[in-house]
């Protein structure tokens, strides 16, 4: 076993082990941090393919803005325990056998036996200077314009959905900012001197 | 060509629609101007197709105006067929159905269904033309259903009368009855041609009649697949043309209204059979099996149907059990190999019956439909014009030259006499017999109810008068065409061929039919009684009309009823309903049961039945594989 | 390589999204009159761009991740008829039923635009994101009542089987591509073609999951269990959205897969679809019968019709496809007027949900009870009306291919479905009204449920044009491989 090999196990294994953590942690908090690890875990092994890029924005955007935010709204919520999963008991050899068996399955699929790796050869290596982000830029912007505007085109809807399912009309009670009410202050209005009415 | 039939299908059908469903909305005037309309356009456009076709000798035209659909080899197509008989059979069509539309305005006046009455009639007309105009059976087949259908709605146009329901579903189940045939019949067109079209079904039928294909219907027996065709095809054609056995409906149909009784129970409709038979002759000619099937049929038809004309009451009837008579001649033509005679006489049939149902209708509406002839009598003096019409009719039915019934009615006596299948001699008997029989009921109705003395009471005799314009004048119309059609068409030996009868047995036979009416009729009123008193058992038989009806009830209905009962007992009940249905409707709630324990609403438990779905398909190709 | 006149009628949606959106934002409207005359005309501008560009003969877009074809145009047509028809009839209910203000064209243009991508895709890329771009707004439509709590859970239902679903076609699409080296259709097919004797297993295996995920989005057994749900606990009109379109751009997207790219694991699809579509005809018919809620009813026929447009695909031949999208089509402009009928009797505060919301529909109003009977009449396939033609023909292409014993299995499971759709039409003309006041409609919406209804009529009476037009899709040189 190489040492890249030894990574590449230290790092499936991380991240299928906190994967797990995930779906049965009981604690919701603990559940985001071992979303973030199995992130990092997968951003690390996306390293070792070469995708640099992929691995920092990964990174980046999902483990540095997404589950910070994730991780806000859960204490703000103040969820200590999620309500235990009555099912979950019940169900949980079924699960089981039936994840043995796709696994089974899959990894029977995927043996060399089956999948030929002449096929699927080994990429050759890129030189040093390479440039992960040079290359991911010039497909995106030519061969694949096309499937990345209807991409936007995905966020901007989930912009209108989000928006039109959290924010249907102003109640009377919603407190918010008046623009241009705020413009339109005079400086009389920003500022009042209050006499102290108390002790010294 | 194409647009001139259009021009004479349409119009009738756009007719009965506005009729139909804005009637309420248009008006009574409004709907029989609209359905008048429509059958005047397709009537003068039948008037060019006719001189094209007839005078100017145009030739024989297929045309394929629109592919329904498609299956297989099979094209189901709106096509049409312009020939001579068609153009000839629009004539008759168009023709009778103008002049009974205005006699229905005469005639419905003031009945509550006067705009359904329009709409069915108009309906008809446009069924009856796509039938005759159909260039496949597809297309017949739908003409033959659609005027069956009307044919039952007008049946029970009266529907609050008993009789009139009891009539219409008499027609549709026996109609139903003799399809079975018919739709056999077009299976083995299909079967053995290959096609539906008329043409190369006519086209072929010589080269695959000469390999002799036969077909074994019941073990070890082997039989003509053509003549099994050409047999199945006429039952089908002696239910919608009121052949022995299947006749039984038409007298009957006659709780219609009179108009109704005109165009389609005497006319046009009944006829189909006849026509269909004349259009497929090159078929028939191919199974002489078939032929004397046909001929035997029709001649019994034309003497036992006329037999009990004699003995019936009711005007209608008796011009009813005429047509079944009438019917009987012409597939006797049609049997003898005579298409040509046949459709001489449906044509002239066509006008003397439609003008004996008018002046029959003109009767009974000047007396307030009163229809039993007993009631009646004396009535030449009331009604003058009416009583001319209805002598014209009966002595063209007679056949007594230079009416045109003698013609075609000639022809077809001759015809058979001349033909050498197996039953001619019997037929040639039974309809020279039928001749005598004809003209006796006819002028025993036509002595009953214009001579003798008037029975009705002097109170509404004064009520009894001519009608309106619109019921005289197609009466006059029909009167002089059945003076003349025969003329017409026989023009250059016309004068030759009535000098010849005064010399054949025919005429003879049926100047003792007259004869005979008016002794016991008129000058010796007793002697039907006595007659009646003396062969008691044959008059019952004639009264029981030959026992038909009641062996129906007996073994048909009555067997069909405790077979049912006995089905529903034992297979509805226990089987059915106790099994299958309360045992599905249980098999159901099971398996909805289970199927809800399933849909518990729960995404977990959805989401598990898609993996174990995936997982399961997975396994088994993966077994497979 | 980049022609952009091909993707014209996809360019000008998105553009009109943008316009809607901003509209609607700023211009104050009485009842969002211009939003919905802009949504319209979004729908009719594409339409004619589309026809504009139809004659072009088929060529691949954009490196290959778009097609334009014959296929993808007719689709698109038929999205846009059917979801203008879909706007018209929801029109009175988005307004009444609080569903917000512009936010139900502009999610629906969206999803127009997604399905518009999914049926012309010819990558597995594009295909994957115009599937989601369609579901998306579908998911967020079916929310969009938020005090209905029934909505809501059929919304949050809907959202996370549908990306469970997604998640399945993703997953098979990877293995298809692992083992082909390629996301390009037509790549793919010549690959597999290739060796069309022997086929890697990670084939057959990627091809079992891609068949659930568009068993999943058709909604058939056991993959079905979102859509009864969903389409009873959705607002009327979203049911009306997503039961009508979607369903054909997934059939699109069905064609795509199956026929484009994977027909040389036709064998294999064939068995899977097989059992699919037996157990979908099966229990659809089954189960509607004991249904007292008619949108549920009519989501168990759903999955019924589902099962039937199946037997196109199993037949495998030119003459099955062709059946199975004019089934598509058939079953598009009957379930358009059938949940158009139900939105449109829904009035303020009150959704029709139940069989007997629809007693007496007869007395109420004679001409809307004619259509859904004609309506009906077509969905149990019987003449005259187009539904006896699908199903004729979806019949004669099993026969034609020697299935005889499955077309016996649909015939009588569609003789099982006569009678619970001639309950809708006895519980229409037989009974009682329970509320005897007639019942009126606009007159845009009146002549759009008699348009509806008689082109039900009319193609079933003169159904030679759109046959021909199906079939000539599938003739051999009009695709791209």
């Amino acid at each position: 076993m190489t040492l890249l090999q030894f990574i590449f196990y230290v790092f499936s294994a991380l991240m299928l082990l906190s994967a797990v953590g995930t779906i049965i942690s009981r604690n919701p908090v603990h559940g985001a941090l071992f979303l973030v690890v199995c992130f990092v875990a997968s951003a690390g092994i996306w390293l070792m393919l070469q995708a640099e890029f992929l691995g920092l924005v990964l990174v980046l955007v999902y483990v540095g803005a997404v589950m910070t935010l994730f991780l806000f709204v859960v204490m703000m919520l103040n969820l200590d325990k999620l309500p235990s999963r009555a099912g979950f008991k019940k169900y949980w050899p079924f699960g089981i056998l039936i994840l043995l068996l796709l696994v089974g399955l899959m990894i029977y699929v995927v043996a060399p036996s089956h999948l030929s790796l002449a096929s699927n050869a080994i990429a050759i290596p890129h030189p040093a200077d390479y440039s992960n982000v040079q290359a991911l830029g010039a497909v995106i912007y030519t061969q694949y314009v096309y499937a990345f505007e209807i991409a936007a085109v995905i966020l901007l809807v989930a912009i209108i959905a989000a928006i039109s399912l959290a924010f249907h009309a102003f109640h009377q009670d919603t407190k918010r900012q008046n623009i241009s009410k705020q413009v339109q202050t005079t400086a009389a209005e920003r500022l009042r001197l209050v006499k102290n009415m108390g002790k010294e | 060509m194409q647009l001139l039939l259009t021009a004479i299908l349409l119009p009738p059908l756009l007719g009965a629609i506005l009729a139909g469903i804005f009637g309420t909305i248009i008006g009574r005037v409004a709907s029989h101007r609209v359905t008048v309309l429509g059958v005047l356009i397709s009537f003068i456009c039948s008037c060019i197709i006719f001189k094209n076709f007839i005078l100017d000798h145009q030739s024989t035209q297929n045309i394929i105006a629109y592919t329904w659909g498609t299956s297989g080899a099979f094209q189901f197509n709106v096509g049409f067929l312009i020939d001579n008989l068609t153009a000839t059979m629009l004539m008759v069509v168009t023709s009778v159905s103008l002049l009974v539309h205005v006699y229905s305005i005469g005639y419905m006046r003031g009945d509550a269904g006067y705009q359904r009455f329009f709409s069915y009639i108009s309906l008809f007309t446009f069924a009856m033309l796509m039938l005759i105009t159909a260039n496949n059976f597809f297309q017949l087949f739908f003409g033959w259903e659609a005027v069956g259908l009307v044919s039952y709605l007008l049946i029970g146009f009266w529907f609050t009368r008993e009789p009139a329901n009891f009539g219409s579903l008499k027609a549709f189940i026996v109609n139903r009855v003799s399809d079975v045939g018919f739709i056999l019949g077009i299976g083995g067109v299909i079967t053995l041609f290959g096609t539906v079209d008329f043409l190369p079904v006519l086209a072929q039928a010589p080269k695959v009649a000469a390999s002799l294909p036969t077909i074994s219907l019941f073990a070890g027996t082997s039989w003509s697949i053509i003549t099994v065709i050409c047999i199945l095809l006429f039952i089908g054609a002696m239910g919608k043309s009121a052949q022995m056995p299947l006749h039984i409906w038409l007298p009957e149909s006659m709780e219609g209204p009179t108009p109704i009784s005109a165009l389609i129970h005497a006319a046009t409709m009944v006829t189909a059979g006849v026509y269909m038979v004349a259009r497929l002759s090159p078929l028939y000619e191919l199974s002489a099996s078939a032929l004397t099937f046909i001929l035997v049929i029709g001649a019994t038809t034309a003497l036992f149907t006329g037999i009990l004309g004699v003995v019936q009451n009711d005007i209608k009837r008796v011009i009813a059990y005429s047509t079944l008579s009438q019917l009987g001649y012409m597939v006797a033509a049609l049997g003898a190999s005579a298409f040509a005679a046949g459709i001489f006489h449906l044509v002239t049939h066509a006008a003397f019956k439609a003008l004996l149902f008018l002046a029959a209708g003109s009767v009974i509406l000047a007396l307030h439909h009163e229809q039993d002839m007993r009631k009646m009598g004396g009535l030449r003096r009331y009604l003058p014009l009416t009583y001319s019409c209805f002598l014209v009719g009966a002595l063209a039915l007679a056949a007594i030259p230079p009416f045109s019934g003698f013609y075609s009615k000639d022809a077809i006596i001759e015809a058979v006499h001349l033909s050498t299948i197996h039953g001619a001699s019997y037929a040639y008997v039974a309809l020279m017999i039928g001749v005598f029989v004809t003209a006796l009921y006819i002028f025993r109705a036509f002595f009953m109810t214009f001579h003798g003395s008037c029975s009705a009471n002097s109170a509404s005799q004064d009520n009894i008068r001519e009608n309106g314009w619109v019921i005289w004048l197609p009466l006059v119309i029909l009167a002089i065409a059945s003076i003349t059609i025969g003329m017409i068409v026989k023009h250059a030996d016309a004068l030759q061929l009535a000098l010849h009868a005064f010399t054949s047995l025919p005429f003879w036979l049926a100047i003792a039919g007259i004869v005979t009416a008016w002794f016991c009729y008129v000058i010796r009123p007793a002697i039907p009684a006595m007659l009646a008193n003396k062969f008691s058992w044959l008059y019952y038989i004639l009264i029981k009309k030959y026992g038909f009806d009641d062996f129906n009830q007996i073994v048909f209905v009555r067997g069909t009823r405790a077979l049912a009962q006995l089905l529903y007992n034992y297979g509805d009940q226990r089987l059915i309903d106790d099994g299958l249905v309360n045992g599905s409707g249980r098999l159901i709630q099971w398996i909805s049961a289970t199927l809800k324990r399933l849909q518990t609403g729960y995404i977990y438990n959805y989401a598990l039945a898609m993996i174990i779905g995936v997982l399961a398909l997975v396994l088994w190709q993966m077994l497979i594989a | 390589m980049f022609n952009f006149t091909l993707i014209l009628p996809e360019l000008f949606v998105l553009c009109m999204v943008c316009v809607v959106m901003l509209v609607d934002l700023f211009v104050e409207q009485r009842q969002q009159v211009l939003t919905y005359a802009l949504t319209q005309l979004t729908l009719v501008g594409a339409a004619i761009l589309t026809l504009c560009i139809y004659c072009i003969p088929t060529t691949a877009n954009f490196s290959g991740l778009t097609v334009h074809d014959h296929l993808g145009s007719v689709l698109k047509l038929a999205i846009y008829i059917t979801s203008f028809f879909v706007f018209l009839y929801s029109r009175n209910y988005f307004r009444q039923q609080n569903m917000g203000k512009g936010e139900p064209y502009l999610l629906g243009l969206c999803s127009i635009l997604g399905m518009m991508v999914l049926v012309s895709a010819h990558n597995f890329l594009t295909l994957y994101l115009g599937l989601e771009l369609m579901s998306l707004p579908i998911y967020a439509l079916t929310a969009l009542q938020r005090d209905k709590e029934q909505a809501l859970e059929a919304a949050i239902k809907y959202f996370i089987l549908g990306a469970l679903a997604s998640a399945l076609l993703l997953y098979g699409l990877s293995m298809i591509y692992g083992a082909s080296g390629s996301l390009d259709i037509t790549q793919v097919a010549n690959v597999i073609g290739a060796n069309s004797t022997q086929h890697p297993l990670i084939f057959v295996f990627g091809l079992v999951f891609v068949v659930a995920g568009l068993a999943f989005k058709i909604g058939l057994v056991p993959f079905h269990m979102w859509l009864p749900d969903v389409y009873t606990g959705a607002p009327n009109a979203a049911t009306l959205f997503l039961a009508v379109a979607p369903k054909v751009a997934v059939i699109g997207m069905t064609i795509r897969l199956l026929v484009e790219c994977l027909p040389g694991l036709q064998v294999q699809w064939q068995e899977l679809l097989i059992v699919i579509s037996v157990l979908s005809m099966i229990l659809g018919n089954f189960v509607a019968i004991v249904q007292t809620n008619i949108k549920r009813m009519l989501a168990y026929s759903t999955i019924a019709h589902g099962g039937y447009i199946l037997l196109g695909f199993i037949a495998g031949t030119a003459a099955g496809y062709s059946a199975a999208l004019f089934y598509t089509l058939a079953y598009a402009i009957m379930s358009l007027g059938a949940f158009g009928i139900i939105t449109l009797l829904s009035k303020q505060g009150f959704d029709v949900e139940t069989i007997e919301d629809l007693q007496g529909l007869n007395d109420r109003n004679p001409w809307l009870a004619f259509m859904m009977m004609l309506l009906l009449f077509s969905m149990a396939g019987l003449p005259p009306t187009i539904g006896f033609f699908a199903k004729l023909s979806l019949i004669e292409a099993l026969v034609s291919t020697h299935f005889v014993w499955l077309a016996c299995i649909a015939m009588l499971v569609a003789v099982i479905g006569v009678y619970y759709y001639l309950r809708v039409i006895k519980v229409m003309y037989f009974d009682k009204p329970l509320d005897n006041k007639p019942f009126s409609l606009a007159w845009d919406a009146k002549m759009a449920i008699t348009i509806n209804g008689l082109a039900i009529l009319y193609f079933g009476i003169f159904p030679g044009a759109l046959i021909t037009l199906c079939q000539q899709l599938f003739w051999s040189g009009t695709m791209l491989n």
